[in-house]
């Protein structure tokens, strides 16, 4: 529609020098060129007519994109195999035909132009768009949890790329292999991918049917991670970041089934190291058995006496200890760390409550309170 | 075509926390298309389409947190026609230039008025990938691309999306790389209702938001199941898919869990604070995720054709969908459930649309490895009508 009515405007402005041209013979077909500027394509050398062809310039020109290289002769190709040309619209500019793709140009793309005017020989031209930047630079920074031993009920993986990542391929460069180095099937829950917003961090759950105590798969197939068991989680280097390029070198996470976790984390049992006032050390806390990362860098929160105390956290110790930096000095006085009750361990249990509950009467507890709350003292 | 024995049936126990009460919220006594303003739609992405009243589309766009209607114009109600799109990925990925392996299809949806097919799509795999929407006229298969810097649009925040907005500053100094992705929406009585899973915890995040929109969502109900017949039960299953549907006379919802089988929730009970109960109806197989749901009837009996991520194109007898009710007590066994056979000659189906009471839709494309996660294509995906089975 918008198209359309620039071209009117153009039309109308331009109608008195088109109809000149037109009654001195028109174009010579020996000086038609197309020009691509990096956003547009323009026909030289050939003067539009007053008004579009019947069935419009998409008739008479005509641009074809396809990856670099996929296709033969200039417009051989993209035209004959029956796929449209690009979106986009026409314009008279300063007595040239104009067309401007509807999207910008992308990496690594060959655009095949078709320039057929009326009753004057056929114009082929190729033009290439910015080159593809495959130089591998992207790497797995890290795999959560980081143990080397891993409880058997282990609910999710997740891996942290240095850059953010293509969607939808993780199913073909995502590996589990056995302690025979096969792969494994079924280890994962199929489905979406779930990234970060960035596309930096990917979630993997381990089969949830196959962890849950009392379900099919779960007699028949036992946990997607066996006690004593070794397994090698292998991330294939052929796999592509944003831009197209894959990853820098390919990255392996060997673990051993460990025992299932079968206890909810419980705050009480943490323990809290308070740091000294005046100085930047951080707040401490130990937890008894491996915490999710992802939650433990916005599930535990610092409040003072003048609110939310912002500051940095650091994970360590295979994701049991949780240090808290604040920006600004400790100052004396009373604190409380807010722990959100959907914090997780590993095993996808949250504060006092089972993944996999085994006891009736609990579904009737009605949590109230969304936090906890745990109280130290800076002196 | 391969017969799937009987299976068990449980229950479900579900305790909703806050889930936004439902139709009695709904209180729309002008067009909802006077509430949508002129402007850039402001998508961040396009995933999981619905279609609502009136020609409006609902686009789910999870790194945005928000979901945003947009007007279609798209009013003139017509009898669906045969659509038969081959490469439809090549085809749109010319038109918009870029390479077709970098183009990816996230949803089908027929416009319940019109009969035109609606694909939610990607123009590019990274965080930055142009979201697109676009239209495939019935019976001729032509593909428009619709404007989205300048529409008829609403949108609403989803409330605890994450702060994946640039340069927002949360108390605590720390940025938040949580995303809930929206799986799947549908539109009904007067609400879009939402299910998502989230990167990092593992909860439930059904939402029931009235339309036309309110300026933020509220949050999510928690969704608990009991299996009775290990005297257990688990909490926070996320739901996958659902559909409405009514059994005797009453809205449902019957819901696909991630982990779990198929449930029936009563639509009426999903209100703030309610415990509400429903029924596990069949377990359609581990390792495996249903994608789809498309009810409908044939020769006089009830069918829902489910779409699975690793377990092919199943079709549900839906008859007797009344006769599960829901398990309360861990002392109630119910070992009896709905019956469901595999329809074998269809592979290789990524998505399933509902076009009328003859004919679905599918869009089919191969998968170049194993079916677990989100497996990629080789080859041509094609968009095509074929009769119910």
């Amino acid at each position: 529609m918008r198209s359309s009515q620039i071209v009117s405007a153009a039309a109308i402005i331009l109608v008195s020098g088109v109809l000149a041209a037109a009654a001195s013979g028109a174009s010579a077909p020996a000086a038609v060129g197309i020009r691509f500027t990096g956003r547009s394509f323009a026909v030289s050398g050939w003067t539009p007519p007053a008004s579009a062809p019947r069935g419009g310039w998409p008739t008479i020109f005509a641009v074809y994109a396809s990856p670099a290289g996929a296709s033969g002769p200039a417009g051989a190709t993209a035209g004959a195999a029956g796929l449209p040309p690009l979106l986009g619209s026409y314009a008279i500019e300063h007595g040239t035909l104009v067309f401007q793709p509807r999207f910008p140009p992308a990496a690594g793309l060959q655009y095949d132009v078709v320039f057929a005017p009326p009753g004057a020989p056929v114009v082929r031209r190729t033009f290439y768009g910015p080159p593809r930047d495959v130089t591998p630079s992207t790497r797995v920074l890290h795999i959560y949890p980081s143990a080397a031993v891993l409880p058997s009920n282990t609910l999710r993986l997740y891996i942290y790329f240095s850059a953010p990542m293509s969607r939808g391929e993780a199913a073909a460069y995502v590996h589990v292999l056995d302690g025979h180095g096969r792969a494994l099937q079924g280890v994962f829950l199929p489905g979406e991918e779930l990234w970060d917003p960035r596309f930096e961090q990917l979630t993997l759950t381990f089969d949830p049917g196959r962890i849950k105590r009392g379900l099919t798969s779960n007699e028949r197939m036992g946990p997607p991670i066996a006690p004593g068991a070794r397994y090698t989680l292998l991330i294939d280097s052929a796999w592509q970041d944003a831009r197209g390029a894959p990853l820098a070198e390919a990255a392996r996470k060997e673990y051993r089934g460990g025992q299932a976790l079968r206890a909810p984390p419980d705050p009480r049992q943490w323990q809290v190291a308070a740091p000294a006032a005046g100085a930047g050390t951080p707040l401490t806390i130990d937890f008894p058995t491996p915490m999710n990362y992802p939650l433990l860098q916005r599930m535990l929160n610092v409040v003072g006496a003048h609110g939310t105390v912002a500051g940095s956290v650091s994970v360590g110790r295979d994701e049991t200890r949780w240090r808290f930096t604040p920006q600004r000095p400790w100052r004396a006085g009373r604190y409380r760390i807010i722990v959100d009750r959907g914090l997780e361990d590993v095993a996808g249990n949250h504060i006092d409550e089972l993944f996999d509950i085994d006891e009736f009467h609990r579904v009737t507890e009605h949590i109230v309170t969304r936090t906890i709350s745990l109280p130290f003292t800076v002196h | 075509m391969r017969r799937v024995s009987l299976l068990r049936a449980t229950g479900v126990f579900i305790g909703a926390a806050a889930l936004v009460a439902g139709a009695a919220d709904a209180r729309i006594s002008t067009s909802p298309l006077a509430t949508l303003a002129n402007g850039n739609a402001h998508l961040l992405s396009a995933g999981p389409l619905a279609f609502g009243p009136d020609g409006i589309l609902f686009v789910g766009d999870s790194i945005g947190g928000q979901v945003v209607a947009i007007d279609t114009h798209d009013r003139q109600a017509a009898r669906a026609a045969r659509v038969d799109v081959q490469d439809i990925n090549a085809k749109i990925a010319a038109m918009v230039g870029i390479a077709p392996d970098q183009l990816v299809i996230n949803d089908v949806k027929v416009n319940p008025v019109s009969k035109n097919v609606y694909l939610s799509v990607s123009r590019g795999r990274g965080p930055d990938a142009m979201p697109l929407i676009v239209r495939v006229e019935r019976g001729s298969g032509q593909l428009s691309v619709l404007p989205l810097d300048n529409v008829a649009h609403a949108s609403v925040q989803l409330s605890d999306a994450p702060a994946a907005a640039p340069g927002a500053d949360p108390p605590n100094g720390r940025p938040s790389s949580r995303m809930m992705t929206i799986t799947d929406m549908v539109y009904m009585n007067g609400n879009l209702m939402v299910a998502g899973l989230s990167n990092e915890e593992w909860s439930s995040a059904l939402r029931s938001i009235p339309f036309p929109f309110q300026r933020t969502a509220a949050e999510g109900t928690t969704i608990q199941i009991w299996h009775s017949s290990h005297g257990r039960y688990e909490t926070q299953a996320p739901i996958r898919t659902f559909v409405p549907y009514d059994i005797d006379g009453r809205n449902y919802v019957l819901a696909a869990y991630t982990c779990t089988p198929l449930v029936k929730i009563p639509f009426s009970e999903l209100h703030p604070g309610a415990q509400v109960h429903g029924a596990e109806i069949a377990d359609l197989g581990a390792g495996n995720q249903p994608l789809d749901m498309v009810p409908y009837r044939q020769n006089g009996h009830s069918y829902i054709l489910i779409n699975n991520t690793s377990r092919g194109v199943m079709k549900l007898q839906a008859d007797d969908l009344g006769a599960y009710k829901p398990i309360t007590a861990p002392t109630i066994t119910n070992v009896a459930g709905v019956p469901y056979q595999t329809i074998s000659d269809l592979k290789d189906v990524r998505h399933l649309a509902a076009l009328d009471s003859s004919d679905v839709l599918i869009l089919t494309g191969k998968s170049s490895g194993p079916p677990w996660l989100a497996n990629p294509v080789v080859g041509p995906v094609n968009l095509q009508t074929i009769p119910l089975p």
